[in-house]
């Protein structure tokens, strides 16, 4: 998947670097193969799976006495659930119940007219498909709740069985609270609140938080002097103001040793500048109607206000970062370390990146102090959670926000023309496609990309194992969806051709016919002929007779196949005459050889082979079967055929020299008979 | 993170996937050719299916023939000649691997062969250790029996060039996977010999009015243009106005933007965007991702790379992958 970094300076709208230059992670590749390791050679398989075999120097077999592997065929799955907390079905679960919600939001994004969009992007309701989308998605994140049997037997339990979240859900719930839920935004603390209780338990005995550094640190306070020598005591005032805890804060600052009354005197510019900090945390915008007692900050209750002051604090912030105070503060770690406190203001995404210890103190730090940030929650995303998160949360993030959709839906043309949206949908169905039980939901994705999603979803379905059935039917029925009838085509030619070779002629008639395939039909067809003349077994010509029923008036050399279908008549009422002496069958034969040899249709070059076949009837033996005047009308071909065998192109069929005048007589003397009968 | 999906034979020297990855063909140094097969697309579990001798010499190279012209093969033999097997099942229900023809080695060994489905016909384009290069076509869509000689010529510019005897040690070449009804398909060849002209790489385009093969681009520098190439790769196209083709040399992989439209001397636009460092040494085999935005390769270092290029259009090293027992 690219990664996103990027050069450009705008902060404001530009992706924001991760790392400037990311160091290729290397990966093991384990074979088992006792080396040296002669050769190696690389293909992709379904998806972005990718197979690699690994080759030793290759031995003729009789060499060895012991039977060493020559080389292992290894499989490798570039995917990307996150850090594995989520299982192979419970990430199936949540890929398939994604799919409604999505496809929902989509056809409802498109069937809202263009003019319209932006004055519907506000409206109430438009903010409600955007809460049950996702709600939705927030239903399937959870772990499955375990059954209810064991709580009732196991009856030590005192608190609730609560399921233990999941990262994902941790992260889905922040997005909506900041993002789509238009309600939630004129108490976003209280929500963080609400939140950080449900799912601080992630938290507990894995990793640092700025909470358990706090507490570490608080045992060194008491025995400590001089608090801000100590770079820990920097650190842990910028960590909690990056979470927004702004009273712990300032109460760390008012710490400090400049405040002392013995060291007022001599420390009056730098106590000053820790005091113009702490006034200035104390004063930060807060985007609600009100605050507790004891809370800082100062409230705007609509959003023009808060942005005017949110702006002038961050001059007020900025000038200070400019004063000449800074010059004249000789103790360094206090000038270091305010400074940082600022940058964290600033919101600087270095600082908060340090000032956290998780990605989730990391993404409220964000939320508090970078408006707008949707590019680094993207990218923060994207490393975190894989490719599931890319595709559905940029629905969340774009709500509403002109700016985050226009980030999303440029075209970036170093990549050929495709937005980030496309590309994240276009990547999640690349990592669809690369299960055998997922790959059919890739196709409601791609459908979603205008640039260059069809085009992928044709490489797919291209790619597909079509000799089950199953598969075949499913492709062919996403062709049928989509309006891909080149690739329906092709998959039914494939199909075609694999079971004409494989001894099913007529299920490859078959899917030849429904490919529209002319080429193959009428090679297929001219393939028949050659057995016009030839003594052909029973199942043989049960065979050929059945193509050319499959075969049915549609092929395209209709007059052929009309000339193939009297003949067969002709050979199924000889088969029949051949196995019995009854006249009836032996008329019905000779009704047949006429209609043959009438028919304009029958090509020159096979009249003889079909009067050798017919000795027999010309010899019957009761009675002569044909009367005078069709007798007439053998012998003018018959006759015909002898002027045209002059001619240098004729091709003789493949009869015995004599042939022709066996023929002659035969009918000569059922000529004789005839006029005698007449 | 890696599944064993098989263990080769000792006497194993190559291998090759077919379209869907559902079939391997391993060929062996006594030059038998084993086909193996999946029961169902989630399993991965192989067994072999076939196992028949195809020439006494060794085995180098195999490409399957696209599935639309039946389950085949094509051998390449350390001989110099090259082969097609199919898989038929003829009356006895009896599953066998046919021999379909026999390019015998003329005076020339053969290099690589790729086959291109172009329009509705299929073609078979054969480098040879002698430079020539030869495109064939089949006659009949449901038989790999008849091939019929269509083109023969040197992956040169100027068709007039004159020079010694060149002797190739190898050639590289793919066909344009775009498969669309319409289009005239188009392919990419280059050589390492030692004559500097054949070398470079070269777009090939079928021009329908005078019925021969134009060379419509040149992947290379002006200084570059003697190198020899290891191997070329085109992406498969899902909706860029240009195509990329990815060209390995000694100098490192190259990433090339070819542009559609004919300029009035017939040629295409080219510019190249990348110069990644490669693998040190030989470049071994290159292949593109479905979506033409990773390139997988492997070299004379013994490792994977993934290539990718970010955001800004910036090729990098993506992700490497060292095999260890």
């Amino acid at each position: 998947m690219p990664g996103m970094t990027s050069d450009s300076g705008d902060h404001s709208t530009s992706v924001v670097p991760i790392s400037p230059n990311p160091q290729p992670t290397t990966y093991p590749l384990h074979h088992g193969l006792k080396p040296p390791i002669a050769r190696l050679s690389i293909s992709w398989a379904r998806g972005n799976t990718l197979r690699v075999t690994v080759l030793r120097q290759p031995q003729p077999s009789a060499a060895n006495g012991e039977e060493e592997a020559g080389g292992r065929v290894l499989e490798v799955k570039l995917s990307d659930n996150g850090d594995g907390e989520i299982d192979d079905a419970q990430w199936r679960r949540i890929a398939y119940g994604s799919v409604t919600p999505f496809a929902l939001l989509q056809s409802r994004k498109n069937s809202t007219s263009t003019l319209s969009k932006i004055s519907a992007l506000d409206s109430t309701e438009w903010w409600q498909y955007i809460m049950e989308y996702s709600r939705e998605i927030n239903s399937l994140l959870g772990n499955p709740k375990p059954s209810p049997s064991l709580a009732i037997e196991d009856q030590k339990t005192v608190l609730k069985d609560v399921q233990k979240p999941t990262c994902f859900k941790a992260a889905w719930e922040l997005m909506e609270i900041f993002y789509a839920d238009q309600h939630s935004q004129a108490w976003i603390p209280e929500r963080l609140l609400d939140w950080l209780a449900d799912y601080d338990c992630l938290f507990s005995g894995t990793q640092p938080t700025v909470h358990s550094e706090l507490v570490n640190f608080q045992k060194e306070l008491v025995t400590r002097q001089a608090v801000e020598d100590h770079p820990k005591y920097w650190e842990a005032i910028s960590s909690t103001l990056a979470i927004g805890w702004l009273e712990i804060g300032v109460k760390l600052l008012r710490l400090h040793g400049s405040y002392d009354f013995d060291q007022l005197g001599s420390r009056e510019t730098e106590n000053g500048l820790v005091e113009a900090v702490a006034v200035l945390i104390s004063k930060m915008p807060r985007l609600r109607a009100d605050l507790g007692a004891d809370k800082l900050g100062e409230c705007y209750k609509n959003k023009p206000d808060f942005v005017k002051a949110w702006e002038k604090w961050r001059a007020q912030i900025t000038k200070l970062d400019c004063s000449a105070f800074w010059l004249q503060c000789e103790h360094h770690q206090t000038r270091d370390g305010l400074k940082n406190i600022l940058q964290t203001m600033l919101g600087n995404s270095t600082s908060l990146s340090n000032a956290t210890f998780h990605w989730m103190e990391l993404y409220i730090a964000h939320f508090l102090y970078i408006r707008p940030f949707t590019a680094v929650v993207l990218a923060e995303c994207s490393k975190s959670f894989g490719s599931w998160m890319m595709a559905h949360a940029a629905e969340l993030l774009t709500a509403g926000n002109i700016q985050a959709e226009m980030l999303l839906q440029k075209e970036q043309f170093q990549l050929g023309g495709i937005c980030i949206e496309e590309l994240n949908r276009l990547v999640y169905a690349q990592v669809l496609s690369s299960h055998a039980l997922t790959w059919q939901i890739a196709p409601i994705y791609l459908s979603s990309c205008m640039k260059q999603g069809m085009g992928l979803l044709e490489t797919v379905l291209s790619k597909q194992a079509l000799q089950h059935d199953q598969v075949l039917l499913k492709s062919i029925e996403i062709c049928r969806l989509y309006e891909l009838g080149t690739v329906s085509s092709n998959l039914m030619k494939i199909t075609a051709v694999h079971d004409w070779k494989h001894g099913k002629k007529g299920s490859g008639v078959f899917w030849l016919q429904q490919a529209r395939d002319e080429v193959r039909l009428n090679r297929i067809a001219k393939h028949l002929f050659d057995f016009v003349g030839k003594s052909l077994s029973d199942d043989s010509f049960k065979q050929w007779e059945g193509l050319i029923e499959l075969l049915g008036p549609e092929s395209g050399i209709a007059g052929g196949l009309e000339f193939l279908n009297k003949y067969r008549e002709f050979r199924r009422s000889l088969q029949q005459v051949h196995s019995g002496t009854a006249t009836d069958a032996a008329q019905r034969a000779a009704e047949a050889l006429i209609s043959l040899m009438k028919n304009p249709s029958t090509p020159q070059r096979f009249w003889l082979p079909i009067l050798h076949d017919s000795l027999k009837l010309f010899n019957w033996a009761g009675r002569p079967l044909l009367n005078v005047s069709q007798t007439n009308v053998l012998l003018n071909k018959l006759q015909e055929l002898s002027m045209a065998r002059l001619r240098p192109d004729f091709v003789n069929a493949d009869l015995p020299p004599e042939a022709l005048n066996s023929v002659r007589l035969a009918i000569a003397t059922n000529l004789g008979r005839a006029i005698l009968e007449e | 993170m890696e599944e064993t999906l098989l263990t080769l034979d000792q006497d194993t020297t190559c291998t090759a996937w077919n379209y869907s990855g559902q079939r391997l063909a391993a060929g062996s140094i006594n030059g038998t050719l084993a086909i193996y097969d999946s029961k169902d697309p989630a399993s991965s579990s192989f067994t072999c299916t076939s196992r028949f001798k195809v020439q006494e010499t060794s085995i180098l190279k195999i490409v399957w023939v696209p599935p639309e012209f039946g389950d085949a093969v094509a051998c390449i033999c350390s001989d110099g000649s090259y082969s097609l097997w199919e898989e038929v099942v003829e009356d006895a229900d009896i599953l066998q691997w046919k021999l379909c023809k026999r390019f015998d080695r003329n005076s020339s060994r053969v290099l690589d062969i790729q086959f291109g489905v172009f329009a509705t016909c299929l073609k078979l384009v054969a480098a040879y250790s002698d430079g020539q290069v030869k495109i064939f076509d089949l006659l009949d869509p449901l038989d790999l029996i008849n091939w019929q000689l269509q083109a023969e010529f040197q992956n040169v510019i100027e068709s007039t060039s004159k020079f010694g005897r060149p002797s190739c040690l190898s050639a590289a070449m793919c066909w344009n996977p775009q498969r669309g009804e319409l289009q005239q398909s188009s392919f990419v060849l280059g050589f390492n010999s030692d004559i500097p002209q054949l070398n470079s790489s070269k777009v090939w385009e079928f021009d329908q009015d005078h019925q021969r093969w134009l060379p419509v681009a040149e992947l290379a520098l002006p200084e570059d243009k003697g190198d020899q190439v290891f191997a070329v790769e085109w992406a498969p196209n899902i909706g860029r106005p240009y195509e990329v083709i990815a060209v390995a040399t000694c100098k490192g992989i190259s990433m090339w933007h070819v542009g559609s439209n004919h300029d009035p001397n017939g040629r295409l636009s080219v510019e190249r965007v990348a110069l990644l460092s490669g693998h040190n040494g030989e470049v071994w085999q290159m292949e593109w991702d479905i979506s033409g935005m990773t390139l997988a390769t492997t070299g004379s270092d013994g490792v994977v790379k993934l290539w990718q290029s970010n955001l800004n259009g910036v090729w990098h090293e993506q992700a490497l992958f060292e095999p260890t027992s």
